[in-house]
């Protein structure tokens, strides 16, 4: 069955995704995820293959161990509210990119915006440079 | 290579959406956006240089193959940490991750051959060009109104 250190696992949607058995349940509410590891005594190691910060292993199956079951708050946007991923999944992206990458963006705030506001600031700045080229189209009279 | 939009081109049709929905069985990878009553553009994948997905992508499903950012259905695990990665909001994740993939296996991406307004190319060099030569018709005939 599967243990899972409950301080590496980021709440991401890989063991849930790639169990072929459902022992592994993933709830999502509008503002909380939750990944529930049932009993397993599949020969199985998908999950601990798949699992991105090696969180999960495989353990002798033991009834009375209870099963695995963590809840994740959804971090809300910056901008909008709206709850889009779990604090772990952003930290993990926060220590992945390289500082140089990190620096050319303007810090990482941007992290911290949902990929719907990260594509509407991207259009607004977008825009922003097309008025700036018009009005330098434009005639100085 | 990669798409590129000459912004003062784009007419806000959605044209490009639905020719990617099209093509994608029913998941764009490209969304148009208005910016008040003033402009609008489709927002789609930069294929990056160094880019931030393939970085976040643990099972190698994300991958640099030459300017493109390809991907690998095969070892996708939908885990998700791409969409996030992406600084401009253009992987989604449903079940499995999608971008865009230049239309793999066409002789151009879709949202080029379908934009009506040919606001977007292949071509880096055509948004310059193209300001380039109306700079110069609007000098030709005595300056711009």
């Amino acid at each position: 069955m599967i243990k899972v250190d409950a301080g590496l696992c980021l709440g991401c949607r890989s063991c849930s995704n790639v169990c072929p058995s459902q022992n592994i349940v993933r709830t999502e509410t509008e503002e909380t995820r939750s990944i529930h590891w049932k009993r397993c005594k599949e020969e199985c190691d998908l999950c601990v293959e798949f699992c991105p910060a090696r969180a999960l292993t495989l353990v002798a199956f033991d009834e009375s161990v209870p099963e695995p079951d963590l809840t994740f708050d959804l971090v809300a946007c910056k901008i909008c509210g709206s709850r889009y991923a779990t604090e772990p999944m952003l930290r993990r992206i926060e220590s992945i990119i390289p500082a140089d990458l990190q620096k050319d963006s303007g810090g990482l705030e941007w992290i911290r915006i949902c990929p719907v506001c990260r594509r509407s600031i991207e259009a607004d700045n977008a825009t922003k440079l097309m008025v700036l080229d018009r009005s330098r189209l434009s005639p100085q009279s | 290579m990669p798409v590129y939009i000459d912004i003062s081109r784009c007419i806000g049709c959605r044209s490009c959406e639905v020719a990617c929905q099209r093509v994608h069985a029913g998941s764009g990878h490209i969304n148009v956006h208005y910016v008040g009553d003033t402009a609008s553009l489709p927002i789609f994948c930069h294929h990056c240089k160094d880019a931030n997905c393939t970085l976040a992508c643990f099972s190698g499903a994300l991958y640099k193959d030459g300017e493109r950012t390809a991907f690998d259905v095969e070892k996708c695990t939908g885990c998700g940490l791409c969409q996030l990665a992406c600084p401009f909001g253009v992987v989604w994740t449903n079940k499995i991750a999608h971008k865009c993939d230049l239309c793999e296996g066409r002789d151009a991406p879709t949202c080029v051959t379908t934009c009506p307004a040919n606001a977007l190319s292949t071509d880096p060099d055509l948004p310059s060009r193209r300001a380039r030569e109306r700079a110069a018709r609007a000098a030709a005939q005595g300056g711009r109104r």
